[in-house]
């Protein structure tokens, strides 16, 4: 439907097709504002621009149009007529979600014919609904709910004297996300519309015709997507509900939460449903410059996980080296006095990929009140040149919104699929309406849109006579970015991104953590602080025997398995506290429940052990934290806004100094769908993440 | 299907009486709108023999190219071509053809709005021979025994809107014509009247045959190119209208076979001669279908505006039976309402005519019922069809037409209240004009026809039934 | 109204009954410090825990039926350790004990009596039948020992 040949038949012609890529304009000149139309909504005059629908004209004055298959992102289908909507001097209602306004267009959204459009749609598609609402996890936050106590008849017409009863259609086995009861279907074919200009995966679609349309996977197949969990929402009746939420809750016995999610660099925004003190679903929060209103299914569905394997009581190692709960005051003093009596040079602390900003900053504080200097990140970033010095060397200083604008895009080493779903999803729909061509360096992966290949060696990237190993890559890349912005047009454009692979690393390295465990790990620490540093650089094989290690964080892993002392912390759901995403946008989650058990919030757990050692940090409270926070970066504080960074110019010049060669091949941890269910600590105790990934598994055998 | 599109201009006239000197959203022009103007001549039909376009309708000579270029085809096609897409449309405006699929949009303004300035993207011609109207049989006979016809007809109208190609859209079920059809094509290209230089006119021009697979909704023009494109045959929203975004999303336009196949013989001829026949508004010659019960249904080209009865009488040899034992007539293909034999007396046949007589001449595709005719179930039979063909896209249709099926079929033993015949009626208005395509409206108005012209029978069976079995329980239900 | 009952000289006559019956000045010690007091009575019956029911209508209504609780329990008796089955007799309800009682039910579906086990190891507590909200990581054990 989209990315037709149209599209391609116009762009043929146009002259941009015909120049080389390198000398392509990579700013549209702005178009000249074109004039607006004046139509009439109920006599009220609006004025909106041409191409505008009378769906949306109507919405500008306030007027809303009750609709089924009409969705703001997807293309427009028309094919549930709830819209209608009466056009004077048209014969018939017409379709409000497909009509481009014309001038001085009359609409009446509330005539007799407008109505009697409505009710007779609102029958048609109750005809052969279930009544099963009582049973319907739709319920609460139904569509067609909703809009048949507005526009429904109060009874039925149906009489069915034969008793043969309303049409039912076998349900569908999608995969362990999605549960569909078909029978409930009233064929908007938004899922359809989203599987495959969204997510694009092709794999839904209709068979059969009449009242035997059915909406489905033509073969029984798992959605191999990573963005599945979205035609949850997007279903206005409840034909595809949650499977791991089914029966668990009603909307209105819910409390929701505005939190953020940390399971990917993104920080996408979340709405956390909770119900007596748990978390029962995840959903995603509109926020046009982040994640528009999509989520992973990461971040929806891995939150069972934080039910799971928690840590929940101070542990410590007993005689016979068995972990043990003890109270918090003996953990406290065991840490505090291994922290004490450690050699400053001795001392490493490594921040995992869910540690908030807070907790971030008590930490290095703290270590460095002690007099080491050894704070590290489990993520690498090449510290060479610039490195982490200037902020736009390690940001996605585009921004994630203007992907979408992007004329070129160049993925190196990355598979953004996985790494950051949504922005994946940004470039396709780039792909898709703008004609964006995308390149690619390092292994060849299914991104869900043709991509120019260009290799998977390292060396690609060196394009001048003069020009990865980390920091040498990265040079070359702040070259190539320099001197394409130098051929730019429009010289705000910032060509050079980076995008971080987990949610604590950009304020990590704003506050000064060294990205990075290498060198520190090879000067034998002899205590080691792992602030939920789950994933496997720091391990006790690398350590000295003696190495004395403190584990913070929320889930039993790989972490808390090698402590000697276990200081439970609080999940993103549990406490209030900052994250910047990888375009350096500092956002705050919401406390929705309690840490479970003795488990406490993170910069508490690290003040109180400060106070035990003696070396008390100066904050007693959350905003004293963040007056910390302001004072090292006032961005970690500007909750919602982005800063401009600029200096590529400057890390350029700092990286010609390097002029070590390139070689080796690029690659990338999750290069298919079965390894991005599971990569932190939270997913990887989610029970449905682990279906998820034996349904992946298994649909790889399957024929089709 | 076409026939479905009959009400398009229809419904537009009957809402014109109000708004009219304001209406500027159809475009029909001005002369068109006066159903007054006094006819050029009172008396139509019979046609002379010298005047029928189609003079191989009857298969009784070759069809091949020998035989069409006796019969006149491909005469000077060149010159034709030569004289430009202007002059073409122009005859064609001045022949007053409507399209013959049944929506009767004048031909020569269709094929004017492909004259828009090129935007680089090709032009093309789709020709819908997807001819699946129960009752209609006009295309096959001009596909299986005058095939270059429409050849000739495709290249004169791809010169008028200077189309790149034209794509033939049959119905999967014609295998012989598609043959014929495809043995055509390979006689022109070998003869040099298609292909790089057409005629050796300089205009290059192709013609592809595409088989459908058997849905009636690939009659729909949108739902023909999306078949064409290779997917499902589901109509697509308007606007954009084809002449915008067509087929592969370039300008296209979508004409009927029988209009494809006189427009040479028209420019040939000269339109005013076209205009000559019937009344104005309404001129030109038509194939008319006549089945069902009459003593010997065919298929005959006869002149427009010709009295329903004086054309049954004279090519289908009278009803089975007498005049007298007629109940009714169903005058344009599947989709239009049925007109009882006292309207029948004085119908005339043509898009005016009919459209009086609260039908629509559709296809022209006259299906005759005598009394021995169970009216009501004839009725639920086609209803049956349109639930199998709705495509199942736009609610209305999906839903409403099986619901209407389920009612029908219960009208037919009487197992129903007097009240759900207001109740039926109701759902077809609910259907027709809410849906994407016309098959809505198509499938709305045989009942509507039915209801408007035989409710008292509906009743009868009614009564009969509670007489029998007692009151039905839809008496309750409802 | 006799001399002796003038002088009171039976109820010193009753004092070394009971001291008798209970077992001498010893055994009177022991009981009187056990049950805090020494009664004279007839037994009436024992049941199968050994607890002992006495009979003594000189004693007014109200405290001429009591039980001596068997020796198992030591100090440790208390109300509750009177089976169903004497309860109804030693609270006036019947004047037949349960042993010379033909009409008292006896079914094999009849439970055992319990005493109250209320706070003690052996008492109910009631417990959820839901699943915890949080399941806690128990980790991996290094040593079996």
């Amino acid at each position: 439907m989209l990315r037709q040949p149209l599209c391609r038949a116009l762009a043929l012609s146009s002259p941009a097709r015909a120049v080389p890529l390198a000398s392509r304009s990579y700013s549209n000149p702005v178009p000249a504002e074109p004039e607006k139309v004046e139509v009439f909504i109920n006599d009220k005059p609006v004025y909106v621009a041409p191409g505008t629908t009378v769906l949306q004209a109507a919405a500008q004055v306030g007027v809303e149009i009750p609709r089924f298959c009409y969705h703001e992102r997807l293309a427009v289908a028309g094919n549930c007529r709830m819209c209608l909507v009466e056009v004077e001097r048209s014969p018939k209602p017409v379709a409000a979600c497909a009509m481009p306004v014309m001038k001085g267009m009359r609409v009446k959204t509330d005539s007799d014919l407008t109505r009697k459009a409505r009710e007779g749609v609102m029958e048609f598609l109750l005809v052969n609904h279930p009544l099963d609402c009582p049973i319907c996890d739709q319920g609460g936050e139904c569509d067609l709910q909703d809009q048949s106590m507005a526009f429904g008849s109060d009874r039925s017409r149906f009489t069915d004297v034969h008793f043969s009863g309303k049409r039912a259609v076998e349900d569908k086995d999608i995969g362990p996300l999605i549960k569909t009861i078909m029978t409930r279907c009233i064929h908007c074919t938004r899922c359809i519309r989203f599987a495959s200009e969204v997510a694009g995966v092709d794999d839904f679609g209709t068979t059969g015709r009449g009242t035997d349309m059915q909406v489905g996977t033509y073969v029984e197949k798992m959605l191999l997507s990573e963005l599945s969990g979205n035609v949850i929402d997007l279903c206005p009746v409840g034909a595809l509900t949650s499977k791991p939420y089914s029966f668990a809750a009603r909307p209105w016995e819910t409390r929701r939460i505005d939190s953020v999610d940390v399971l990917d660099p993104l920080g996408s925004n979340i709405v956390v449903t909770t119900r007596t003190n748990e978390v029962l679903r995840i959903l995603p929060r509109t926020n046009e410059e982040i994640n528009e209103e999509w989520l992973s299914d990461k971040s929806r569905f891995a939150c069972d996980g934080l039910k799971r394997q928690r840590l929940v009581t101070p542990m410590m190692t007993d005689s016979r080296g068995n972990l043990m709960p003890v109270d918090w005051e003996d953990a406290i003093v065991a840490a505090a006095r291994a922290l004490r009596d450690c050699p400053p040079n001795k001392l490493l602390a490594v921040a995992g990929d869910m540690a908030d900003a807070e907790s971030l900053v008590a930490l290095k504080d703290l270590v460095n009140r002690l007099g080491s200097e050894n704070t590290c990140t489990e993520q690498y970033f090449p510290l060479d040149g610039a490195g982490i010095d200037l902020r736009s060397s390690y940001l996605c200083n585009t921004k994630i919104a203007n992907v979408e604008d992007a004329d070129f895009v160049l993925l190196i080493g990355t598979n953004v699929r996985f790494e950051a779903p949504l922005l994946n999803a940004r470039i396709r729909k780039a792909y898709v309406h703008k004609d964006t061509d995308v390149a690619l360096i390092g292994p060849k992966v299914d991104l869900t849109y043709d991509y120019m290949h260009v290799g998977d060696s390292a060396s690609v990237v060196k394009i001048s006579p003069r020009g990865p190993e980390g920091s040498a890559l990265l040079a070359y890349t702040q070259e190539l970015a320099c001197k394409l912005q130098d051929k730019l047009q429009d010289k705000e454009w910032k060509v050079l991104n980076v995008l971080q692979r987990t949610a604590s690393q950009v304020a990590a390295l704003d506050l000064g953590y060294q990205p990075g465990v290498g060198k520190a790990l090879q000067d034998g620490p002899k205590v080691v602080y792992l602030l939920g540093a789950d994933s496997g650089v720091v391990s006790r094989d690398q350590l000295p025997k003696d190495a004395f290690v403190i584990y913070q964080g929320h889930h039993g892993d790989a972490g808390a398995a090698m402590a000697d002392v276990v200081l439970p912390g609080a999940a993103y759901t549990e406490k209030r506290a900052t994250f910047v995403n990888a375009e350096g946008r500092a956002q705050q989650t919401l406390v929705a429940v309690a840490p479970p058990g003795m488990a406490r919030e993170d910069w508490k757990i690290i003040r109180a052990l400060s106070e035990v050692i003696g070396e008390r940090l100066p904050y007693d409270n959350l905003d004293e934290v963040r007056d910390r926070l302001s004072e090292i970066s006032p961005a970690l504080v500007a909750y919602g806004d982005v800063q401009e960074n600029n200096y590529f110019a400057q890390a350029r010049a700092l990286a010609q100094s390097l002029q070590k060669p390139v070689s080796g091949k690029l690659d990338v941890q999750l290069k298919h769908l079965e390894d991005f269910f599971m990569t932190d600590t939270i997913s990887r105790a989610s029970p449905t993440m682990a279906k998820c990934i034996q349904a992946v598994l298994k649909q790889k055998d399957s024929p089709y | 299907m076409a026939g479905a599109l009959a009400r398009v201009i229809q419904g537009t006239k009957s809402h014109l009486g109000i708004v009219g000197p304001l209406a500027n959203i159809n475009n029909v022009p001005k002369r068109f709108q006066n159903t007054e103007a006094p006819p050029a001549k009172s008396q139509y039909g019979p046609l002379s023999d010298c005047d029928r376009i189609f003079t191989n309708l009857y298969g009784r000579h070759d069809w091949r190219l020998s035989g069409a270029l006796k019969r006149g085809d491909w005469y000077k096609t060149k010159e034709i071509l030569n004289m430009g897409s202007d002059w073409i449309i122009g005859e064609l405006k001045t022949s007053g053809l409507r399209g013959r699929g049944g929506a009767g949009f004048p031909t020569g303004m269709k094929w004017s709005f492909m004259n828009k300035p090129s935007d680089g993207r090709p032009k093309y011609l789709v020709v819908n021979a997807d001819e699946g109207e129960p009752g209609t049989c006009k295309d096959r006979e001009i596909m299986r025994h005058d095939p270059h016809k429409l050849v000739e007809g495709c290249l004169i109208a791809g010169r008028a809107i200077g189309a790149r190609a034209a794509y033939i859209y049959i119905r999967g079920e014609f295998y012989n014509e598609a043959s014929n059809l495809q043995v055509a094509i390979a006689e022109a290209y070998q003869a040099g009247l298609l292909g790089k230089n057409a005629c050796s006119s300089g205009y290059d021009f192709d013609v592809f045959v595409h088989r459908g697979a058997g849905a009636y909704i690939c009659g729909e023009e949108t739902a023909l190119i999306e078949s064409i494109e290779g997917k499902q045959g589901k109509p697509r929203l308007k606007p954009p209208f084809p002449a915008d975004i067509g087929l592969f999303g370039c300008p296209t336009t979508v004409n009927n076979v029988e209009t494809i196949a006189c427009s040479p013989t028209i420019v040939r001829r000269g339109g005013s001669w076209f205009a000559s026949f019937g009344r104005t508004r309404n001129s030109g010659t038509k194939l008319f279908n006549i089945s069902g019960h009459v003593n010997t249904p065919c298929t005959v080209e006869e002149e427009m505006s010709i009295p329903l009865k004086y054309l049954i009488e004279r090519h289908a040899g009278g009803v089975i039976g007498g005049w007298e034992n007629l109940l009714a007539i169903i005058p344009g293909g599947s989709s239009t309402p049925l007109m009882p034999k006292h309207v029948c007396e004085t119908a005339i046949m043509d898009f005016d005519g009919l459209v009086a007589c609260q039908s629509s001449l559709g296809t022209a595709a006259i299906i005759v019922m005598d009394k021995s005719t169970d009216i009501v179930k004839a009725i639920a039979r086609l209803i049956m069809f349109y639930k199998h063909e709705s495509c199942g896209q736009c609610t209305p249709c999906r839903e409403g037409v099986s619901w209407m099926n389920k009612i029908m079929y219960r009208f037919v033993e009487g197992n129903a209240s007097v009240k759900e015949i207001d109740m039926l009626w109701e759902i077809s208005k609910q259907i027709e004009g809410h849906t994407i395509c016309a098959l809505g409206d198509g499938a709305a108005w045989p009942v509507q026809g039915l209801i408007r012209h035989f409710r008292p029978e509906l009743e009868r069976r009614m009564q009969a039934y509670a007489c029998a079995y007692g009151p039905s329980r839809a008496e309750r239900l409802y | 109204m006799s001399i002796v009952k003038i002088l009171g000289l039976d109820k010193v006559a009753s004092f070394f009954n009971i001291i008798r019956q209970n077992g001498g000045i010893r055994g009177s010690l022991y009981k009187l410090y056990r049950q805090d007091e020494l009664k004279d009575g007839t037994l009436v019956g024992e049941d199968k825990f050994g607890n002992k029911y006495f009979e003594n209508p000189r004693y007014f209504y109200g405290r001429n039926r009591w039980v001596e609780y068997s020796d198992n329990y030591n100090m440790n008796y208390d109300g509750s350790q009177v089976p169903a089955e004497w309860f109804g007799w030693l609270h006036y309800k019947s004047d037949l004990p349960p042993h010379k009682d033909p009409a008292r039910p006896n079914y094999p579906w009849m439970a055992e009596f319990t005493e109250n086990l209320s706070g003690t190891t052996g008492q109910y507590t009631p417990y959820t039948t839901t699943r915890p909200k949080v399941e806690p990581w128990v980790p991996e054990r290094k040593s079996t020992v």
